[in-house]
């Protein structure tokens, strides 16, 4: 029993740590540019796919450093030739875009690498399990974690202390303050935009060495992100993380005691603080209003 | 007749403003005659009322409220489930099953809407999603009710009985068609109805400028949330009808990808016009229903058609046919 | 009995008073001008007043009745109208239309799928006499958004006045406009005084508008109340003239 409750934690967290990063970069992007981005799923199984194609030439290691910079580049590319031009229009078209996107890139995955799964190899040293009994928790969970956590503490250490992640912070409250001060509020929705996506695209590096590839790979976590955002509050990055974190360990909880009930509980934990706290855990007042 | 009555809320810039509504009718009643002579059949006629009825019934809230829901299809959805279920398990009755899914629908939108009215812009958005998928995962893992992944199957709609006159609608594609094409009619004239009513134009005035709507004394969140309700009830009639039309149940007709669908009818069509998200529905179908059967990449097709649209024609097909400036 | 009564109104947003204490009263049929270099809280007080937040203490009450409690849409329907400093109109539609929704809302029939007849036939009526009486019948059936600036604000206040109001409450009315407009809208203004007797309080910028039309003005400083007379009396009154006209003119 006692490593039934373990493997099922173990699954939560790791489950609570990809909501966390694809919830974080839908964050970012909503915040700052007010677009949901559909297709930040996609991104994900982009990061994926890279991986997969570098890995003979630079290794997993060589992968998981280049892979996600290569998927920000095309998010980038993508911001500036298309989403920019909507940022003014009203919100309906941004969703538009970013859901014919995601049309777009999840057929062209499955044209270019096939609908059949992929495998994407980790190193030998990070696939056993630490001990016979606690088999499950191998290396390369610990090491996703691991690379989870210093991508969240990396990412608030930029948002804090470097110049740029001040000012897309600023942005997020005031926009036009940030604009009237001479700041080029277009560059920091690029490079905002870029840094959504480049935690999708590690992201699926991770997931890809976990549970493989396939086209449709990030379907399954951009609901589970857009409810972290909505369960931590809208504005709040702090909240985003902890919704993530709330929910993948309530499901992954849930799982030991009733595992039908597993994704379910994602949605009564979003009722519930809709319910008693429109503005989410940690939203600004006035934010949804 | 009603629908013409909207155009004065419309402001159509000519005098001749029964002219479309009329226009549609026409093509409308006469489909099953000149539909085999370009290649069409009934049953794409029928698909394309039931789409053209759910995006109208989007649009009230989209294009006439000026608030964006992406979760329509849970409506719509709930509008199939509710008659087929009805029909698999309660009565062989399609008018029950009719009934009974527009007040699943109905009903649902009512009470979430009341919980979501308060949120404005992309939040409305992101909440109207994440809370239609619920139902989505519901749909999914009842197995032993909703048929799960496979969806419901084992109903079909019935003939109906009125008195000694029946009406084969179930082995009769041609009088099935004229059944959606009477429910779509009474829908649409209750929405352009409503939309010239002295409530149509609060809601028109709430999208126009939510500050001033507050304060002339209109409750902001209260039409809101009155309109998405409405909109719910007409979304889950075609689903109800879907339903009917297809004799099955399917998960995906719960899932956000078809809220998307749903959305870029209305858009393509053109969200300012009464008619626009009809034209975008039959559009949106038929190109599908081509598209699908000429290749196996039709979702770029389908993507790559969703960013031109907002690229090149935000104002939709009937948009850009009228004039710069009016609604 | 004053139409409107303030009691020592406090608003702060955190550590910022934006206003401190003021009180003020408005007999019925009053024209007030609120006065008072940029910053000085006008806007925030007009919106305490009108509920577009609630202050942080005080009381504000209509002829009597305590409505500091109350949202913006019960005020409404207490009689109380306002205008914005940056036009707040419907901009797609037409003036007429614009106008119509206006009345219809402050005639009770916002829930209403249907009205008769003869309602329908009050609303239109009314509509006309309001158009007319804002100078707009011959624009009636223009988009409101292509209008002129001068037009905007007549019709805003158009809006205003088709909901019956007891109290008009324009911020900043003649706010961004040329001497020809500012012309029209001082002299609709003064219509609605003396002829059809609204009582009215106003922010306003210019000053040979505040002096020609003002019974009483309210002079506003740094969110607190500085001063509160006749026009003469606020001409002459020294503290005014050091803190506003002095250095704002």
């Amino acid at each position: 029993m006692l490593q039934l409750v373990l493997f099922n934690v173990t699954n939560g967290l790791i489950i609570g740590a990809f909501y966390v990063l694809m919830a974080l970069g839908v964050a970012m992007i909503l915040n700052l540019s007010n677009v949901i981005n559909f297709a930040h799923g996609n991104f994900l199984a982009l990061g994926g796919y890279f991986a997969f194609v570098l890995t003979p030439y630079i290794g997993f290691w060589g992968a998981l450093v280049v892979a996600p910079p290569l998927v920000a580049v095309i998010g980038y590319l993508i911001e500036r030739v298309m989403i920019r031009r909507v940022y003014s229009r009203d919100p309906v078209y941004s969703l538009l875009l970013t859901f014919g996107l995601a049309f777009i890139l999840q057929d062209a995955c499955r044209y270019i690498w096939g609908t059949t799964g992929l495998p994407l190899t980790v190193p030998a040293s990070l696939s056993q399990g630490i001990s016979s009994e606690l088999f499950f928790i191998t290396g390369y969970r610990l090491f996703m974690m691991a690379i989870v956590a210093i991508a969240v503490i990396g990412l608030f250490a930029f948002l804090r202390y470097t110049r740029m992640g001040v000012r897309i912070r600023a942005g997020t409250l005031d926009l036009d303050t940030v604009a009237a001060l001479g700041i080029n509020v277009r560059l920091l929705r690029s490079f905002n935009f870029a840094v959504g996506i480049y935690l999708a695209g590690l992201a699926g590096v991770l997931a890809g060495g976990q549970i493989g590839l396939n086209p449709n790979m990030g379907d399954d976590l951009l609901m589970p992100a857009f409810i972290a955002v909505i369960v931590g509050g809208v504005g709040s990055l702090t909240g985003t993380l902890l919704g993530g974190l709330l929910i993948g360990v309530a499901s992954a909880l849930t799982t030991v005691f009733f595992p039908s009930a597993q994704e379910a509980v994602i949605y009564v934990i979003m009722a519930v603080v809709v319910l008693i706290r429109p503005r989410g855990l940690m939203g600004e007042e006035g934010m949804l209003t | 007749m009603s629908t013409t009555t909207i155009e004065t809320v419309l402001k159509a810039p000519t005098e001749r403003r029964w002219l479309p509504a009329a226009i549609v009718w026409v093509v409308l009643l006469s489909a099953p005659l000149w539909l085999p002579l370009v290649g069409g059949y009934t049953a794409l006629a029928s698909h394309v009322l039931v789409m053209g009825l759910v995006a109208m019934a989007l649009n009230f809230l989209l294009g006439f409220t000026g608030v964006m829901s992406f979760g329509h299809a849970a409506y719509f959805g709930l509008g199939v489930y509710g008659a087929g279920l009805t029909l698999r398990y309660i009565s062989n009755s399609t008018l029950l099953a009719l009934l009974f899914g527009i007040l699943l629908g109905g009903l649902v939108g009512t009470v979430l809407g009341a919980l979501i009215a308060r949120r404005r812009g992309v939040y409305f958005a992101m909440v109207t999603i994440a809370f239609g998928q619920i139902f989505y995962y519901i749909a999914y893992s009842w197995n032993s009710f909703t048929g799960g992944y496979d969806g419901l199957r084992g109903f079909s709609r019935q003939p109906l009985h009125f008195g000694p006159l029946v009406i084969d609608i179930q082995n009769n594609g041609t009088l099935f068609y004229y059944f959606v094409l009477a429910v779509f009619a009474i829908c649409i004239g209750l929405m352009a109805f409503l939309l010239a009513s002295p409530f149509g134009r609060t809601l028109i005035a709430v999208r126009e400028n939510q500050r001033r709507a507050r304060f002339l004394g209109i409750a902001v969140d209260r039409h809101i949330w009155l309109s998405f309700s409405i909109s719910c009830y007409f979304a889950a009639a075609a689903g109800a009808l879907y339903a009917l039309l297809n004799n099955f149940a399917d998960p995906m007709s719960l899932h956000y990808s078809l809220s998307g669908e749903i959305v870029i009818m209305a858009v393509m069509g053109g969200m300012r016009s009464f008619w626009g998200p009809l034209v975008g529905a039959a559009v949106f179908v038929i190109l599908q229903d081509y598209i699908s059967s000429m290749t196996e990449n039709w979702m770029s097709c389908i993507g790559l058609l969703f960013v031109l649209v907002v690229m090149f024609f935000p104002r939709g097909l009937l948009g850009v046919l009228q004039r710069r400036g009016s609604p | 009995m004053n139409m409107l009564e303030v009691r020592n109104a406090t608003k702060t947003f955190g550590s910022l008073v934006a206003v401190n204490g003021v009180s003020l009263s408005v007999a019925a049929g009053e024209l007030r001008a609120i006065i008072g270099p940029n910053g000085a809280g006008k806007t925030t007080f007009f919106n305490l007043i009108t509920g577009f937040f609630p202050p942080t203490s005080g009381a504000i009450l209509v002829e009597g009745q305590d409505i500091t409690r109350l949202s913006a849409q019960e005020r409404v329907k207490l009689g109380m109208a306002r205008t914005f400093q940056i036009t707040e109109i419907f901009p797609e539609l037409t003036v007429h239309e614009n106008v119509r929704i206006a009345v219809e809302v402050g005639s009770g029939f916002a829930l209403r799928p249907w009205i008769g007849r003869d309602a329908a036939a009050t609303v239109r009526r009314a509509t006309e006499e309001t158009l007319g009486l804002c100078g707009l019948e011959s624009k009636a059936g223009r988009s409101v958004g292509e209008l002129s600036h001068g037009d905007q604000r007549a019709a805003e206040i158009a809006m205003a006045l088709a909901l019956k109001p007891r109290l008009l409450l324009l911020d900043e009315p003649t706010a961004g406009m040329g001497e020809q407009e500012t012309y029209q809208i001082a002299g609709l203004i003064r219509r609605l005084h003396k002829q059809s007797n609204y009582t009215i309080v106003l922010i306003e910028h210019d000053m040979r508008v505040v002096f020609n039309l003002a019974d009483r003005i309210t002079v506003l400083d740094q969110g607190a109340l500085l001063a509160d007379g006749t026009p003469q009396q606020i001409s002459e009154n020294p503290a005014v003239q050091a803190a506003y006209l002095g250095t704002a003119e």
